[in-house]
């Protein structure tokens, strides 16, 4: 019909493994700076996880000046934000106990009660909350992880698996470090969306795959390089079309989807482009350090 | 059709039409809708309609200190019974130490008090005799507590008016409270903050030596009043009747004490409290709630009657609600939240319009880029898509489950995901073409080799969500309930309907060459 497609050759050739060494050094700096600026920084950690209140209001004609005023007086640790709109606001207070945090959700609405058209919505998480939320999020990405792994290792050979959890580990890391670098809050939706992310990119990377495997059944006598730069090639239209067609829903989802939900659109936007790059750059090169031939497959 | 055997056209032509159908429910939304049909749309959670969210702690260690605290007291009235004196009682952490003057009667003691509490340990180690709160002990107290704690806030919520709420056990010690539609939870917290444990009992004003040195005698209490810290009352310890004898309690309106409670006890209660109102005329009874004085009236004559007011410094929504949680009963041990999230409608409501905005945008660029790229293929893959659509909304109404803000992330992320297995099997039936003519064998082979992948990468995905779905809490199991159902139902809809719609189109356009 349009045929746009043909944008993309239909036989692809183009040499990704001979590029392997260039973005392996361009991953491990990235990941070295991820892993500093986690230690160093760190995460941008919301209430989920570091325990507060957090209340959003809507205003009329009061600036965010004449509300931190109000608030500032009583409370030395509140925090205010606009939050989309110039008359929605956030305001974040760090409250040590749980008897204390709900007398101060009390206080702050009777500080503010006439300045406020509504309050959209308020959020108190306790300290020993917090802390169960932050270990089960750990929790559910590592067993991800391991039970991804085992999937993989039964389905493939242990070599895939390893390959794939190199990837993810890379993809989680990265995206970690970015979420730190950019300052993106870290929530209970952020650990939906480094799932998500680990979901997809493994995905992609069982993609190429299998066909790797395939093709290691189909030609005997090709170098592992070639091979390897030949599968790629064949899954790359469906690779980038994929991505392409992910991206368009959630930067979809980042603009139109509401202030909640922006976090998670733009992290899971970062973890879809960094997964589709780990397929190719990461996953596959990972295959090269191990010397397996077709006579270690079982058909 | 040709090569596509009809009960195979039938199934999915049946299933698509199922997921069209049991989409209808959600899609009208009818909200008080009580037909069978329509019953079955989707719910949606709380930070969609507006509601409130508590978590609530049972704190169990009041339960326990309170525990330990009783076996002293027995200990004392078994080793008076015995004969035997006590030198110290040394109330820790778990246990009691008691240390008798002589080890005489320490056996007796100890199995005495064994026939009051079986199952804690006791030891005894030459004069000492040391009561241990073992954690089977503990787990029988927790487990009571904790029924208890779910029944008396079940009734307090009820009388509070709310409608549909859900209350439920959650872990070993807490109690997690959803209630749609309540925008500002501070009324609720307000009845649930409160033990609301009611007793009555005899004031001492003759041993005025006590209040001034603040030196409790043995049998007696110190407690404040409720208005003023300064105000202190000399008790006797033992209650005169309490709480679980009421039968009834309501707000009243009292000509000079303005606005009251009034209660009624059951026979049992009017009979103590007859017994002791005639014996202490003259004398003061203070009514005590969760450990302070709210009024000490003094008794002018006996009260056989059963009934009686409590006055207070009230106003009419204050003794509704001290109403309320006498009716309901006080509560084994206090609560404490430990997690609130309150959202109102406004929010919910934008929200809900954001999503469907960021959804169906997400669509329309999905489906023309799908066009554009695949020609009729794309458009094909397209009716899958929104059919998919159709039968991850039919899922979630029929199996109940709740759509919350990050379902609904799940669902737009779905439609960009959704395609991937389209695309597989176009682009391997790209590529089948280049080796075979017969265009039949051509769509077939493509289908067959794409789907061991379209598998494989599903499955990963699965896991992640199933994972998400074990280890997640409240909102993320959302998001993993519709990504779990857009994966399932987006592998029927490319294997199964995609393929149907490309047999279609072929015997229909009588096509010789694919123009993939």
């Amino acid at each position: 019909m349009f045929g746009l497609n043909k944008i993309i050759p239909v036989e692809p050739n183009f040499n990704f493994l001979g590029l392997r060494r260039n973005f392996l050094i361009v991953s491990v700096i990235a990941i070295l700076i991820s892993i500093g600026l986690l230690s160093i920084k760190g995460l941008n950690l919301g209430i989920d996880f570091k325990g507060g209140t957090l209340i959003e209001v809507s205003t009329k004609n009061t600036s965010i000046g004449e509300l931190r005023e109000i608030l500032s007086s009583s409370y030395s640790d509140v925090s205010l934000q606009e939050f989309g709109s110039e008359n929605i606001i956030l305001i974040r207070l760090q409250n040590k106990s749980n008897q204390e945090s709900i007398e101060t959700v009390n206080s702050v609405k009777s500080l503010i009660q006439d300045k406020v058209v509504e309050f959209r919505r308020s959020e108190f998480v306790g300290p020993t909350i917090s802390s169960e939320l932050l270990f089960r999020g750990f929790q559910a990405v590592s067993f991800a992880l391991i039970a991804i792994l085992i999937y993989i290792w039964l389905r493939f050979e242990w070599q895939f698996g390893f390959g794939a959890v190199v990837a993810l580990t890379h993809d989680v890391l990265f995206t970690l470090g970015l979420l730190s670098i950019l300052n993106i809050e870290f929530s209970l939706a952020t650990i939906a969306a480094i799932l998500t992310i680990a979901g997809y990119s493994i995905n992609d990377t069982v993609v190429i795959f299998d066909r790797v495997r395939e093709n290691l059944r189909k030609y005997k006598k090709l170098e592992l390089v070639d091979l390897f730069n030949l599968s790629v090639n064949n899954t790359l239209s469906r690779t980038i079309m994929t991505s392409l067609t992910t991206l368009l829903a959630l930067v979809s989802l980042f603009i139109f989807g509401g202030e909640v939900i922006r976090p998670f659109a733009l992290t899971m936007i970062i973890g879809v482009i960094i997964g589709t790059y780990s397929s190719v750059f990461i996953a596959v090169p990972t295959l090269l350090i191990f010397k397996f031939r077709p006579q270690d497959e079982d058909d | 059709m040709k090569n596509y055997p009809i009960w195979k056209s039938l199934t999915v032509l049946s299933l698509v039409l199922l997921g069209i159908i049991f989409a209808i429910p959600s899609i009208i939304y009818d909200e008080n809708s009580e037909n069978w049909f329509l019953k079955n749309k989707i719910n949606l959670g709380l930070d969609l309609q507006g509601g409130s969210y508590l978590l609530l702690e049972v704190q169990l260690d009041v339960l326990y200190k309170e525990e330990l605290e009783n076996f002293a007291d027995s200990v004392r009235l078994i080793s008076r019974d015995n004969a035997t004196k006590i030198e110290k009682i040394v109330i820790e952490e778990n246990e009691v130490i008691v240390t008798f003057t002589d080890n005489n009667k320490i056996k007796e003691i100890r199995d005495s008090f064994f026939q009051m509490y079986r199952g804690v340990t006791l030891k005894i180690n030459n004069n000492k005799l040391n009561i241990k709160l073992n954690d089977e002990y503990k787990k029988i107290i927790q487990d009571s507590a904790i029924k208890q704690s779910l029944e008396i806030v079940r009734k307090r919520i009820d009388e509070s008016g709310t409608k549909e709420p859900l209350i439920q056990r959650s872990g070993k010690k807490r109690i997690l409270l959803q209630l749609p539609g309540v925008k500002d939870p501070e009324r609720i917290k307000d009845l649930l903050g409160k033990t609301a444990k009611l007793t009555f009992h005899i004031v001492d004003d003759e041993n005025t030596s006590a209040l001034q040195n603040n030196l409790t005698p043995f049998g007696k209490i110190i407690v404040s009043d409720i208005y003023d810290e300064n105000i202190k009352y000399l008790l006797e310890k033992r209650s005169v009747v309490g709480g679980e004898n009421l039968v009834d309690a309501k707000g009243s309106f009292d000509q000079t004490e303005g606005h009251a409670v009034s209660f009624r006890f059951d026979t049992e209660g009017a009979q103590k409290f007859g017994k002791v109102t005639t014996n202490n005329i003259g004398k003061r009874m203070a009514v005590l709630l969760d450990g302070v004085v709210i009024t000490a009236p003094r008794i002018n004559s006996a009260i056989t009657g059963g009934s009686g007011i409590i006055t207070g410094n009230f106003n009419a929504q204050e003794a509704a609600d001290l109403a309320v949680l006498l009716r309901a009963g006080a509560l084994p041990a206090p609560l404490e939240i430990v997690e609130e999230r309150s959202v109102g409608a406004g929010l919910g409501a934008d929200s809900i319009a954001a999503g469907q905005i960021a959804a169906i945008i997400g669509m329309v660029l999905v489906c023309v880029f799908m066009i554009l790229i695949y020609g009729i293929f794309g458009a094909l893959a397209n009716i899958s898509l929104i059919v998919n659509l159709f039968i991850i909304i039919s899922l979630l109404g029929t199996i109940g489950a709740t759509l919350t803000l990050p379902g609904i992330a799940g669902i737009v992320l779905t439609i960009g995901m959704a395609v991937d297995a389209n695309v597989l099997i176009f682009e391997r039936i790209k590529e089948e073409s280049s080796k075979q003519k017969k265009i039949y064998q051509i769509v077939k082979n493509g289908f067959d080799r794409a789907m061991s992948t379209i598998l494989d990468a599903n499955i990963t995905t699965l896991i992640a969500a199933v994972l998400l779905f074990a280890f997640g809490s409240g909102p993320i199991r959302g998001f993993s309930i519709t990504l779990s159902l857009g994966v399932i139902a987006s592998m029927f809809t490319a294997l199964m309907l995609t393929n149907f719609l490309v047999y279609l189109y072929l015997s229909f356009a009588n096509k010789k060459e694919l123009n993939l």
